[in-house]
């Protein structure tokens, strides 16, 4: 197991942009997870059910925010992730996924961070996420 | 409309954790860490081989139908959606893994809804079991069905 990174209260986590999403970024997210939703890929399907075009699924961006989580941190350190969805996300969106690290656990062994996360496409908030993870004392 | 006993187990899969579905679901999620796709530099950090990303027990989709689970709960898919998701995580998920995961219903309730009369929440958890026994990986999830439009 690799070290734990160290973390304090008010941390700002670098953020990452993704996108802008293309057609391609949900298929191949669909032929990753097994969500063959027409939702998500069929854009008749889609504006039959009120939306302008195809719409991705919420495990794109969720695993996108969880990944990047565990890129900074580490995926061995993660204890916990949570996401509720907000609003739909289009083809041609630009994500940002952003975090900060609200409060540390240091009489837990190892300390436990705990992380206020989203996924925003500018100012709206498109997805809400909370983790933990173990971070170094 | 009756409603789903809780504990009840409404759906299994079991599936193997593979080398290649983990770099799929990594690229697809946009991880860079090559913990999840160089088994060497996995090796190196001190574990038998690739590492799943957080999300990847998502992957049960493919061996799953949703539509048939969804229906089986007594729910009208056109108005279910997924508000939720949480995993908890007890040990790091490893290619070569297998998993078992069994569905089951946590909490049924009903709200009245602002806009469309009474929603259904329904909680559901899966316990992913690897082979000798052990929790690897718990999700948690809220399906909402709105109610229909007056």
């Amino acid at each position: 197991m690799r070290s734990a990174i160290p973390a304090r209260a008010g941390y700002m986590l670098q953020p990452r942009t993704v996108g802008p999403i293309a057609l391609t970024d949900i298929v191949r997210f669909a032929g990753a997870g097994g969500d063959f939703n027409p939702l998500h890929h069929d854009a008749e399907t889609a504006r039959a059910a009120g939306f302008p075009d195809v719409i991705a699924m919420g495990q794109l961006h969720a695993g996108m925010l969880g990944s990047w989580i565990a890129d900074v941190f580490g995926v061995e350190h993660l204890r916990s992730f949570e996401v509720r969805f907000a609003a739909p996300v289009n083809v041609g969106d630009t994500l940002t996924l952003t975090g900060e690290v609200t409060e540390v656990d240091a009489s837990a062994s190892p300390p436990v961070a705990v992380l206020s996360l989203a996924v925003k496409r500018g100012d709206d908030v498109v997805l809400h996420g909370k983790a933990t993870v173990a971070v170094a004392s | 409309m009756s409603r789903i006993s809780t504990e009840q187990i409404v759906d299994e899969v079991t599936f193997e954790v593979e080398r290649g579905k983990i770099r799929e679901f990594a690229r697809a999620t946009h991880a860079r860490d090559q913990v999840h796709t160089d088994p060497a530099i996995a090796r190196a950090s001190g574990f038998d081989n690739v590492l799943a990303t957080p999300t990847h027990v998502v992957v049960a989709g493919h061996h799953r139908d949703q539509r048939g689970f969804v229906e089986s709960l007594g729910l009208a898919m056109e108005r279910v959606v997924v508000g939720k998701v949480r995993w908890e995580y007890f040990r790091p998920l490893t290619a070569g893994d297998s998993l078992r995961g069994r569905r089951r219903v946590v909490s049924d309730e009903r709200r009245e809804g602002k806009r469309s009369g009474q929603m259904r929440l329904i909680t559901l958890a899966t316990d992913y079991v690897d082979g000798r026994g052990d929790v690897v990986v718990r999700q948690s999830e809220v399906l909402v069905e709105r109610g229909e439009r007056p």
